[in-house]
């Protein structure tokens, strides 16, 4: 153990240090590089973009999802409403196929309409759950989604029900048309290292110190002088507000909505990215939805398929002929154990929020 | 003028009224304490009195100033500090935030470090446990880690529930202890217990809570030597 963690000590040390001299985030700098970098690299296809620019999109998703579960520790289960409320209220605006209204608006002057928009559906939410607590809050917020989903089928005037809004525009910024796959990817990568600064800052705010506290005890919080119901409904506001923007980005990229992708699924996918990456933690969402988001697509390939054929085991009561299929075809009951297995070894998730003492030597965090 | 005073507060949740017309004064700089069985309506009157549950009828006056339902945080910043009963320590996170946390309606600056140093002071096992989370605290570590954090708000009044709650003796005795001098110091106490003896001990004067009610007050040593008193709180038979 001592050994494998070793090099990745020094190499945490070393970034620290240039931190310390240089005054700028140099760790974080270095990921938005390689990040944005992604693209040039040799090996990397359309195929694999566009199981990136979906990934992007479930990190905005879990990025705003773990403030009002991470931070705050308000279980929200319906939070594709949000992501629905972005994604149509750009459709509705732009798409020559809505019925009630041609607004023809651009996409870019869309970012503070949909943030707006969000910010006052997620604070409708809060207001409605606000004596909520625990599983109660939970199945009213699961609730919350499905209405949602249910309302942009049967309000036909507005969302051209089942059928959905088609041919919503890209972006576009005076003649310039973000159209590849290279663009959209450094769209997201940008907008993601954005979200996650600025929500790193609220953290370290007043304000998430009072999330902090409701998450732990909210009664106790309120003695401390937080005001929990302008805090709560703060968490709700802006994680609702960064899952709209994601919703804004995945309606401009398919440049088509319907109901049919705004299901409960979603919600239980963005929760499940919080969950496995850890609660309350930054690299945890883009771990975590890489991980859920993007292994299932890459055990699809073709190029998986033939590695799993190589190492073909000698499975006792399997036909082996074709291993590589059969298992790209069960990905995902593999999934499934994956998932599982994570959480029974590292129930506090793959990156555990890091707590500002974490940068003392030794930790002390386990039983006395 | 007393520094909190109850005028006849009815107080409960749904249609359990636990507490039905209690008018107790605290004066400023006293040791208050409210003895009385499991169940009595003790806690309901403390969290009446920080705005945790709702008073349906009379009202709290905090120097002379209504605050009957007031909200809980409004309540704190007026410079009441509430230890709830089971401690409520913050469990994820450290020590020290918890204490910081106490501070969270002062200006940040010099002063609160002071204090969290006074805590640590008042309290050495929590300097020794300063990074550790809330959590892994003993039950005596957390009753000392929920006192301290409730002094960080330097509070004109502080309300303690059941501080002896599930410690062994020595360990009660000790907070008891710390309690007097946190008083000594100028913080006004009112404090819940079963644990009648040692709160009358401690404390200036007393009320004995039944059914919601009070049914007894007086000094402390007029309680201790009050014969039902005796027989119902202070196991004499």
């Amino acid at each position: 153990m001592e050994r494998t963690r070793a090099p990745f000590a020094a190499l945490r040390e070393a970034l620290h240090a240039a931190e310390e001299r240089t005054r700028l985030p140099v760790a974080r700098l270095l990921l938005l590089v390689l990040l944005l970098s992604v693209p040039l690299w040799p090996m990397v296809d359309s195929r694999w973009l566009r199981i990136l620019v979906l990934v992007g999109i479930f990190v905005v998703l879990g990025l705003g999802l773990n403030i009002v579960v991470g931070y705050a520790g308000l279980l929200d289960l319906g939070f594709v409403a949000f992501f629905a409320t972005g994604a149509y209220t750009y459709a509705i605006l732009a798409s020559p196929a809505s019925p009630a209204l041609q607004a023809d608006l651009n996409w870019w002057l869309a970012i503070p309409v949909v943030l707006a928009l969000g910010a006052a559906v997620g604070v409708m939410l809060g207001l409605f759950v606000l004596p909520l607590r625990g599983d109660y809050l939970a199945i009213v917020t699961l609730g919350f989604g499905e209405i949602i989903r249910i309302l942009l089928l049967n309000v036909r005037g507005l969302t051209n029900g089942a059928q959905g809004l088609f041919n919503i525009p890209r972006p576009e910024l005076g003649g310039w048309v973000l159209r590849s796959l290279d663009q959209w990817y450094w769209l997201l990568v940008l907008s993601a290292f954005l979200i996650a600064t600025a929500v790193g800052r609220m953290r370290a705010s007043r304000m998430g110190r009072a999330w902090e506290a409701i998450r732990e005890d909210e009664d106790v919080a309120a003695g401390m002088g937080v005001n929990t119901v302008k805090y709560k409904l703060m968490a709700f506001a802006m994680g609702a507000s960064i899952g709209s923007f994601g919703g804004l980005v995945f309606a401009g990229f398919f440049q088509f909505v319907n109901p049919s992708s705004f299901t409960l699924a979603v919600s239980i996918n963005v929760l499940s990215i919080v969950v496995i990456g850890g609660m309350g933690s930054t690299p945890g969402v883009l771990f975590g939805a890489l991980i859920l988001i993007g292994l299932p697509e890459v055990m699809q390939f073709s190029e998986t398929e033939r590695l799993l054929s190589v190492i073909n085991p000698a499975v006792p009561f399997a036909d082996t002929t074709d291993w590589g299929r059969q298992v790209a075809s069960a990905r995902f009951i593999v999934f499934g154990v994956l998932l599982v297995a994570v959480m029974a070894l590292r129930p506090e998730g793959l990156f555990p929020a890091r707590r500002p003492q974490a940068r003392l030597p030794e930790r002390h965090e386990s039983t006395a | 003028m007393p520094l909190l005073a109850l005028e006849a507060v009815h107080a409960g949740y749904g249609a359990i009224r636990a507490v039905r017309g209690i008018s107790i004064e605290v004066d400023e700089g006293e040791t208050v304490c409210l003895i009385g069985s499991n169940g009595a309506g003790k806690s309901t009157t403390l969290r009446a009195i920080s705005g945790l549950v709702r008073v349906t009828d009379g009202g709290v006056l905090f120097r002379g100033r209504p605050i009957t339902n007031e909200a809980p945080h409004r309540v704190a910043a007026a410079g009441i500090a509430h230890v709830p009963e089971g401690r409520g320590i913050f469990a994820r996170l450290t020590v020290t935030e918890n204490l910081e946390m106490g501070a969270y309606l002062r200006p940040r600056g010099p002063e609160i470090a002071r204090d969290l140093e006074r805590a640590f002071e008042t309290f050495p096992r929590l300097r020794e446990r300063a990074h550790q989370t809330g959590g892994t605290l003993s039950g005596g570590e957390q009753q000392m880690l929920a006192i301290g954090r409730a002094l960080m708000a330097r509070p004109v009044l502080l309300l303690l529930d059941e501080p002896s709650m599930g410690l062994s003796p020595i360990l009660t005795q000790a907070i008891f202890e710390r309690i007097r001098e946190i008083n000594r110091e100028g913080t006004t106490i009112l404090l819940v217990e079963q644990n009648a003896t040692s709160a009358l001990a401690i404390s200036n004067r007393g009320y004995v809570v039944e059914s919601g009610q009070i049914v007894l007050s007086g000094t402390g040593p007029e309680l201790s030597a009050n014969d039902s008193v005796r027989r119902a709180y202070l196991g004499e038979l």
